[in-house]
């Protein structure tokens, strides 16, 4: 007692320990993570630029947003993006499955799918365009496998590039996903398997009414993480296209990024900031909406 | 023994299986050590050089002598110490009382942090800016460190973790007089240590890995981390393969080498963290 006399003073109730264990932490996230929602709202009704007099101009950014041919594709290409939270759980899984074995040198296969993971996606991107270059190796040995007839532009055809893009977030996140599921599968417990094969299922049984609804929390850990993860999408546009060819790359995040720290029209990019925020939210509630309903608990 | 020859071919389907992704994980990085290896070598050469046929460490000579690369990996090295010490100091404080005390408006605080989660990043980069420009740190790796030295995952994964005590714990300090912020530091603590590794361990890389904010922040390349430093260099040598090539590959290899020492601590914690 003697040795934290601060703490003790003030820790009549639970109540007031806690607000004090809380209050660092707090204030940062008040003033990093609070402060730039909060903020974001008047400054979204200005026509704050580095340039020019500052004016309240009312909801003329919004009006503006909503005609942005830019802005809306960008939102139609985070909402695409979405399209690889699927083949991310599918192939995790698949990897955490295969790693789950018990063979001779699975924890360097385990080690191996992890590096792209803790790589940075300056990195990643660097290889992963040179390798997807008009004249880089994926297009030598699809064409030489006969897979291909003409080489790819991969990252600037407008047709192929977002498809790329998502297949780069894709490469670099499942050694992660695969993790958590690695763990998932772990904790699952032997004997409950053994017990059902004694009760005469088989192993298809098993995995479909034990191991399935036993994964269930990690499959919806990871869809949410992913899926969140999808819809920021950042890094990889940006280093690798810009948004380009065209608008064909162009994301939100990125588009928010381009008004603000290019075209330095801060109050407009906050404007979109808000707007992007708006839809996830509604879109996170429809989802936390939706699993409720199926009884599964997210935490 | 009619067994033998099934588990024989199942055996093998999974090596086959382990090593395709083995190599469709692993080859880029390959790939990239070997054009690093071979000054002169051009990345789009046909057929593609994907095994060196020499090996020569020139890139990596000339690319050393070009960009101060100590200084780069000092400077990345301050700044990820600096996130990690700052995030696990400041989500245990947050996270503990979150998962352990009882008191009025508990859930509410937690459930305002995790509903920030979906919020896009580039949304808050402007006004962050503009804050960090207040707080007049702007050009400090504080400019670059505070805006996430705690951040609401970490508090998340904090908060499983110390949900996953045993309440006789504190219950037991109680009894023996010892404050509150004594459980917490000397019985608390020891026991969610596998989570503090997880988050210092995505701290670290996450910092390690930043390129964008630093850039913006930091008004002296010389300051930059390695990821930013790393970017700039490939803006200047577009076609310098063999350059962006090793230099690439030296940004890699420190935070590789800690993954590989501290990953028995980190794959046990991500099991224990998500499990809750």
């Amino acid at each position: 007692m003697n040795k934290t006399p601060f703490f003790a003073r003030f820790g009549k109730s639970e109540a007031s320990v806690a607000w004090l264990f809380m209050a660092p932490g707090l204030l940062l996230l008040a003033l990093f993570v609070f402060w730039p929602i909060i903020y974001s709202i008047p400054l979204a009704l200005t026509n704050y630029s580095v340039i020019g007099k500052t004016d309240f101009v009312g909801f003329d950014n919004f009006v503006k947003a909503l005609q942005d041919k830019s802005f809306i594709t960008s939102l139609i290409n985070s909402l695409l993006y979405v399209i690889v939270v699927p083949f991310i759980q599918f192939f995790s899984i698949l990897m955490a499955i295969l790693v789950n074995s018990n063979v001779r040198g699975i924890k360097l296969f385990r080690t191996a799918y992890y590096i792209p993971v803790v790589t940075s996606m300056v990195a990643v991107a660097l290889i992963w365009g040179w390798l997807l270059n008009q004249n880089g190796v994926v297009n030598y040995i699809l064409s030489n496998v006969g897979l291909m007839q003409e080489r790819i532009t991969w990252l600037s055809n407008k047709n192929t590039a977002l498809w790329t893009l998502m297949f780069i977030t894709m490469w670099k996140g499942l050694g992660y996903y695969m993790m958590i599921y690695l763990a998932g599968l772990q904790s699952i417990p032997k004997d409950l398997v053994e017990a059902a094969m004694i009760d005469g299922a088989n192993r298809a049984q098993t995995i479909r009414k034990i191991t399935i609804p036993l994964l269930k929390p990690y499959v919806f850990f990871c869809s949410l993480i992913s899926l969140m993860a999808a819809i920021r999408v950042f890094d990889e546009v940006f280093i690798l296209t810009m948004g380009g060819p065209g608008d064909a790359t162009l994301t939100s995040s990125l588009y928010i990024y381009q008004q603000g720290f290019q075209q330095f029209n801060f109050g407009y990019s906050s404007a979109l900031g808000l707007i992007v925020s708006v839809i996830i939210a509604a879109l996170s509630i429809v989802i936390f909406r939706f699993n409720r309903k199926g009884g599964v608990n997210p935490y | 023994m009619r067994r033998k020859p099934l588990h024989f071919i199942k055996f093998t389907l999974l090596y086959v299986c382990l090593l395709l992704f083995a190599i469709f994980m692993m080859g880029p990085f390959l790939w990239l050590l070997s054009v690093s290896l071979m000054p002169g070598k051009n990345v789009f050469s046909f057929p593609p050089a994907i095994f060196p046929t020499f090996i020569d460490f020139e890139n990596y000579v000339q690319v050393w002598n070009y960009m101060d690369f100590p200084r780069y990996l000092t400077n990345t090295l301050i700044i990820a110490m600096m996130g990690v010490v700052m995030n696990i100091f400041f989500s245990c404080l947050t996270a503990y009382p979150l998962a352990v005390f009882r008191f009025k408006g508990r859930d509410l605080i937690f459930t305002l942090l995790v509903a920030t989660m979906i919020i896009p990043a580039a949304a808050g980069m402007v006004v962050n800016y503009l804050t960090v420009k207040a707080l007049g740190v702007m050009g400090t790796y504080m400019a670059v460190v505070l805006p996430s030295a705690i951040t609401v995952f970490n508090v998340f994964l904090m908060r499983q973790a110390f949900m996953g005590m045993p309440h006789e714990l504190r219950d037991s300090g109680k009894v023996d007089g010892a404050s509150e912020f004594r459980i917490w530091l000397q019985l608390s603590l020891p026991i969610v240590k596998p989570a503090v590794a997880v988050i210092g361990l995505l701290e670290f890389m996450g910092m390690w890995n930043s390129f964008l904010w630093p850039m913006i922040v930091l008004n002296d390349p010389k300051q930059y981390p390695i990821a930013s430093a790393l970017s700039f260099l490939n803006g200047q040598f577009a076609y310098n393969f063999g350059w962006i090539a090793a230099g690439t590959v030296i940004s890699v290899i420190p935070i590789i080498i800690v993954f590989l020492f501290t990953q028995r601590y980190y794959m046990e914690g991500v099991s224990g963290a998500v499990k809750g």
